[in-house]
């Protein structure tokens, strides 16, 4: 076949012309399967042209045939021609996505938090909606898996909730923002006290540190001298309303405490803390996310650690 | 052949071309190894190293400019004064007008990257020259279209051959575009900061005009160009159909224009700009296959060179990815299609197999058959062509793999629903999704990047060669002229 397909090559004239000594063109015909399928791709670009948007006319442009889209606004049916905006709206309305997450979001609405908590059909649409909502919201602070950042974050995934561990708690939290704030002490206290300070702080979960320390760190924690007392309370347990730390129960998310292994580096983390104070904002989400999302992230969030 | 390589250096003005050609693969070899940088960067982000000059913002259009403009442009500037002169029989216009060509065109590449290293740019992708270069390059190119047109009116015989039309359609077309994409209002006139005069979706929209026709254009017609000479020249086959070369040039030259917009899918942009843009993408489909076709029929009938001359590999090769990327073009112009492969690799893998496949190859191939006839002498050695040959194949096969992989897995991530009707994964899983097959395109890049370091130590030794013999031919004359 291919020697058949030499001999009627050769049979074709070349043009005559001939460029750089012996650059020659054949005077082939277009192949035709070419040809055949460039109409083609023409009547495939017309129709497509009759169906959809396509033809700029004046301020206006031809909109395409047989391709309404029917969508409702406020009850209300509406058709428009082929555009995307329309595609969309009906997506969210009528797609098999949507629906099967219209249907779980109106039953997650009407109940309330022990409700949702107690029915494992529902937690499992928790757990479903959630995985993006954190993971795209709240994972680049938090981490994925809640853990948060020490110094930076809080980490979401212990027992320990600085304002407030009850779903109501976190929902209050996820829908106004936090503002986390100590005073720095770097004025008040001379090195010498600071060193007392953050003994007496340590000396609260159990730490050995020596006791004339203790003591006279006490006096200020507990006096005027320092005022701690305000916000951490004279047991130094902590205030919900001020989202001030519990120091008693060693669990740490600014010093980093448990990161030191001598007790001259845990003193120097919490001194260090009472030298520079704390500043630290959570969002309001208010806006970002609807009710119901916030509803769903803050029962994750309450499922993620010891929720109270 | 032989006599017109005999009086070559008299009748043409080569030392242009040699300029442009060495500098094509110095700006190839810079391009390229900045480009395996930055997929590194992608796969390994703590290589770059903190340093702001090389963070992958700055990097990739270090890459996109050197690749395109600096050896890309070097390439066609060179062999589209050597296709020219050849079959024009007639010595380029201006030795002065090309030689300010050279220059300006070189000083407008390297003042780019330097620029877009210190954080200089429009921000529009393949334009990111600011104004004072934007300027340069306008000058430099009135003054290429000037003496290619004046070298085309010098010609010997009335008829013009097919490679200049597309070389020149390249050349029309890349003004045209250059100059309304970068119509800009400068700060000051001592500043580097400049807005564009258009904005919102009109902005976009003209960006796109430009980016897709600096692919047709630019990185198709202007190749075409390249293909129309070097492919018979290299067979010794006359093309195969005169009559193809016309109708899918200009079919190709009007379809293009209309097709930027598809880059547009989903956006702003009225739905009606976005169905032209896919349709006649479509319709471009076949008009681009016509010089394929004409190509690969060119080529047929001297397929037993095929065992003998790896120049012809590169460009039966070169042809091969031309076809298969102005198939998934087309393709991916769909809006269907798009909303799955838009904003994820695929795209970037359907750019390299256009851009390393058909327009590296193809500009491989004839700098492989032009630069031994600029220096009058043979290829220093055939063997480094054929691990040239490999080594390029063997890497693109590796990038555009991974980059389908990358592309369609994220876009099918990015897509995926739970039994709920929740997205299934998190915009982070997608990514981190990337990184095997990020790391396997940087395996690909090298293989690349040491193709064309092959290429440049057979191309100096081969100059080397022709110096020495010329040296050694001048030595004989001198010697007979002494004895006379």
């Amino acid at each position: 076949m291919s020697e058949a397909k030499t001999k009627q090559q050769g049979a074709v004239q070349t043009t005559g012309h001939a460029w750089d000594g012996d650059i020659q063109e054949f005077n082939n015909p277009l192949p035709r399967w070419w040809l055949w399928g460039f109409y083609a791709s023409v009547v495939f670009a017309v129709l497509y042209w009759v169906v959809y948007p396509a033809w700029p006319i004046g301020k206006g442009y031809t909109t395409g045939l047989f391709n309404n889209i029917t969508y409702t606004v406020n009850g209300e049916e509406r058709s428009r021609h082929w555009n995307t905006r329309s595609l969309l709206i009906k997506d969210m309305q009528e797609g098999d996505e949507a629906l099967k997450t219209k249907e779980y979001m109106q039953k997650v609405a009407a109940a309330d938090y022990q409700q949702i908590l107690a029915d494992p059909d529902m937690m499992a649409f928790v757990r479903s909606v959630t995985k993006g909502l954190f993971g795209d919201n709240c994972a680049a602070c938090h981490g994925s898996g809640g853990a948060g950042v020490m110094g930076l974050f809080p980490n979401l995934a212990d027992d320990d909730w600085l304002w407030g561990g009850s779903v109501e708690d976190i929902q209050a939290t996820l829908t106004h923002g936090r503002v986390g704030y100590m005073p720095g002490f770097a004025r008040t206290f001379n090195d010498e006290q600071l060193d007392d300070v953050a003994s007496f702080v340590l000396s609260l979960s159990g730490h050995d540190v020596p006791a004339d320390k203790v003591a006279r760190g006490k006096q200020l924690f507990t006096g005027e001298g320092g005022g701690c007392y305000y916000c951490h309370t004279a047991a130094g347990t902590g205030l919900k309303s001020q989202g001030s730390a519990n120091l008693t129960d060693n669990i740490w998310t600014i010093a980093d405490v448990q990161g030191q292994t001598e007790i001259a580096g845990k003193v120097d983390a919490v001194k260090n803390v009472i030298r520079n104070g704390v500043n630290r904002v959570m969002p309001t989400w208010q806006g970002r996310l609807d009710e119901n999302q916030i509803k769903l992230l803050s029962v994750y969030v309450h499922e993620l650690g010891g929720g109270q | 052949m032989a006599q017109a390589a005999v009086t070559g250096t008299e009748q043409y003005n080569y030392a242009v071309i040699r300029k442009f050609a060495v500098m094509a693969l110095v700006w190839g070899v810079l391009g390229m190894s900045a480009g395996l940088y930055a997929a590194l960067e992608l796969a390994y982000p703590l290589l770059n190293m903190g340093i702001a000059e090389i963070t992958f913002g700055r990097l990739r259009p270090v890459h996109t400019t050197l690749v395109i403009f600096g050896f890309g442009g070097s390439a066609l500037f060179a062999t589209s004064y050597y296709v020219v002169q050849r079959t024009c029989q007639a010595r380029l216009y201006s030795d002065m007008l090309a030689t300010f060509t050279f220059w300006g065109w070189q000083v407008a590449v390297a003042l780019g990257v330097v620029s877009y290293m210190l954080g200089y740019t429009q921000s529009k992708e393949y334009a990111e020259f600011e104004w004072p270069i934007d300027l340069l390059i306008t000058v430099v190119w009135v003054a290429y279209f000037w003496v290619y047109v004046q070298t085309l009116k010098r010609r010997s015989q009335p008829h013009i051959y097919v490679a200049n039309w597309f070389y020149m359609s390249f050349i029309l077309a890349t003004a045209i575009l250059h100059i309304f994409n970068n119509i800009s209002v400068p700060v000051g006139l001592f500043t580097l900061k400049s807005y564009s005069m258009y904005s919102g979706v009109q902005d976009a929209m003209t960006q796109w005009w430009y980016g897709h026709n600096a692919v047709g254009f630019f990185l198709t017609a202007a190749f075409l160009g390249m293909m129309y000479y070097f492919v018979p020249k290299q067979a010794g086959r006359p093309v195969y159909s005169y009559r193809l070369s016309i109708v899918h040039f200009w079919a190709l030259a009007f379809l293009y224009m209309w097709v930027g917009a598809h880059h547009l899918h989903w956006t702003a942009l009225p739905d009606w700009t976005s169905t032209l843009a896919a349709t006649f993408s479509i319709m471009l489909l076949l008009p681009s296959w016509g010089g394929m076709i004409n190509g690969i029929m060119t080529l047929s009938g001297a397929w037993n060179k095929l065992r003998t001359d790896p120049i012809m590999l590169f460009m039966i090769t070169s042809l091969s990815f031309y076809g298969m990327s102005t198939f998934e073009g087309p393709l991916m112009s769909l809006k269907s299609v798009n909303a799955l492969s838009h904003y994820t690799d695929w795209t970037i893998g359907h750019v390299h197999s256009g851009a390393l496949g058909w327009v590296a190859m193809i500009s491989f191939g004839s700098f492989y058959h032009m630069i031994p006839r600029l220096y009058d002498t043979k290829l220093y050695s055939q063997r480094l062509v054929y691990v040239h040959f490999f080594l390029a194949t063997i890497g693109i096969v590796l990038y555009i793999t991974a980059m389908w992989v990358a592309g369609i897995g994220q876009g099918l991530l990015l897509r995926a629903f739970d039994d709920f009707g929740s997205l299934a994964y998190t915009f982070i899983e997608t990514v981190s999704f990337l990184h095997k097959p990020y790391v396997v395109r940087a395996l690909g890049g090298a293989f690349f990047v040491s193709g064309i370091l092959v290429m440049a130590y057979n191309v100096a030794m081969t100059i080397r060669l022709g110096k020495r013999e010329a040296a050694v031919i001048e030595a004989k004359l001198a010697a007979k002229l002494a004895r006379a």
